[in-house]
């Protein structure tokens, strides 16, 4: 197999990897802040309930949840699980990857000093308008190099789909390696996530950049 | 009167903060409260600028009650709703000014009348530039907070809570956290407001600019007003022995 096949043959699965990717993003993202706000409830039952998931996300292998996931719905319910494969996979990085947000969420919300809050509220802003005018663009300055890591190990991470045998970079490279015993599909794959990875950085630290206007 | 706080009680977990504590300011008027740390000052402020709930008594704003004590001796306010109606009455500016640092100078001073009042922006910022000039710093509406000295940043506070045209406007030891030789430029801002028949209460250690600025004096202690009244009477001739006793560590 020469070097082009192998490119080619391996871009499908960089596909993938970015599906994963995205997907991960745009379903952890807004989660983690819907976790993180409910980890702050007034409601004790929903407090305790939030603590536990994000303790089992963050103390058990993001593999064995994808299997979980994957698994799970046949030896609980008999289940076919034949087409929930890649919805398996999302359910199981957006759910960990929430777990992560949020905990990095909090943190943020919770260094906004008290006077912010007690001033807009004495100049009539609504909690809403409170938290989305004053604290949250605050909130994102700060966790924006905790965001930026979490990211870059998601990149990494979506290797992990290669457990339940979805055909994405990594699972293609192991293959592909096998079948014609070359190291190549290897290189391949570490090149494509230190590239990916690279443009993570570059576009984080513009982000971040776009912030610096104020201390 | 522009607000009346009558009989308030105020405890933080079993402690007695305010003891019946029960005064009023008038228009114009120009009130300091003084006295050691721990005495109830500022949250006798915080309490009428609704940044505290009171346990009892009754707040009062230009005749309409906001808060009172109903038969089972509970303090009961009206809805959230109607409680946004009376923040537009008071304005209070904080010992750590509490700017907004992700807004330039201009936006921290029309953000909330647009968003608030509903002002046009157009309207707010006329309003904003014009009080900025009042403060001596208009050259600075385009700046964000962390360029400006703490003197600054207190007057830039001063002029956002005048944006929101208060009917009163309470300070919580506006020159605590100033360098020495800036509470000079906040204090003048003060004084200047004083004259344009502001009305203002505000908590401080600053003795001699109580005494040249108010009309009244209140000395607060333990929780209770000790002592209250012309700023000469109160300081050249206290009557309780606690006030003297105060005034007595500041003369040192």
């Amino acid at each position: 197999m020469s070097f082009s096949t192998m490119l080619s043959t391996m871009s499908a699965g960089m596909l993938r990897t970015f599906l994963i990717f995205a997907l991960t993003l745009i379903g952890s993202l807004p989660l983690g802040m819907i976790v993180a706000l409910l980890r702050k409830s007034r409601f004790a039952p929903v407090r305790g309930i939030i603590k536990a998931y994000i303790s089992v996300m963050r103390g058990t292998p993001l593999m064995l949840q994808l299997l979980c996931w994957y698994f799970g719905p046949f030896y609980l319910f008999g289940w076919n699980i034949g087409s929930w494969r890649f919805p398996a996979i999302i359910v199981g990085f957006v759910l960990n990857y929430a777990a992560y947000f949020a905990e990095i969420y909090r943190g943020g919300i919770e260094s906004i000093p008290t006077g912010q809050y007690e001033a807009a509220e004495v100049l009539g802003y609504t909690k809403f308008q409170t938290f989305m005018r004053i604290i949250l663009p605050q909130v994102i300055k700060i966790i924006m190099p905790s965001v930026t890591n979490e990211v870059i190990t998601l990149v990494k991470d979506t290797s992990l789909a290669f457990t339940l045998a979805y055909q994405e970079v990594f699972s293609l490279a192991k293959q592909i390696s096998a079948s014609q015993t070359s190291f190549m599909p290897f290189l391949i794959a570490g090149v494509f996530y230190f590239v990916a990875n690279y443009v993570v950085e570059i576009v984080m630290s513009r982000v971040e950049k776009s912030m610096d206007y104020y201390k | 009167m522009i607000i009346e706080m009558k009989n308030i009680e105020k405890s933080f977990g079993g402690l007695e903060v305010l003891k019946d504590i029960s005064f009023g300011v008038d228009s114009g008027e120009v009130v300091s409260i003084i006295g050691p740390s721990g005495s109830g000052k500022s949250t006798l402020l915080r309490c009428a600028t609704f940044l505290e709930t009171i346990d009892g008594g009754e707040i009062v704003y230009m005749g309409e009650t906001a808060a009172h004590t109903d038969e089972s001796g509970h303090a009961v306010y009206v809805s959230p709703q109607e409680l946004r109606h009376f923040r537009k009455y008071c304005g209070l500016v904080f010992q750590q000014f509490n700017l907004f640092p992700h807004y330039s100078i201009l936006k921290n001073l029309t953000d909330a009348p647009m968003r608030v009042q509903g002002l046009s922006r157009d309207e707010a910022e006329a309003t904003a530039m014009d009080l900025l000039g009042k403060m001596g710093i208009a050259d600075k509406a385009k700046a964000y907070p962390y360029q400006l000295s703490g003197g600054q940043q207190q007057r830039v506070a001063i002029a956002r809570a005048l944006a929101m045209k208060p009917e009163i406007l309470f300070f919580d030891e506006p020159t605590s956290a100033l360098d020495p030789e800036l509470t000079g430029e906040v204090l003048k801002v003060i004084r200047q407001l004083a004259e344009e028949k502001m009305t203002m209460v505000v908590v401080t250690h600053e003795m001699p600019f109580a005494k040249a600025v108010s009309n009244r004096v209140i000395f607060m202690d333990g929780g209770v007003i000790v002592e209250q009244g012309d700023p000469k009477d109160v300081f050249d001739n206290p009557q309780e022995e606690r006030t003297k006793q105060f005034l007595r560590v500041f003369e040192r």
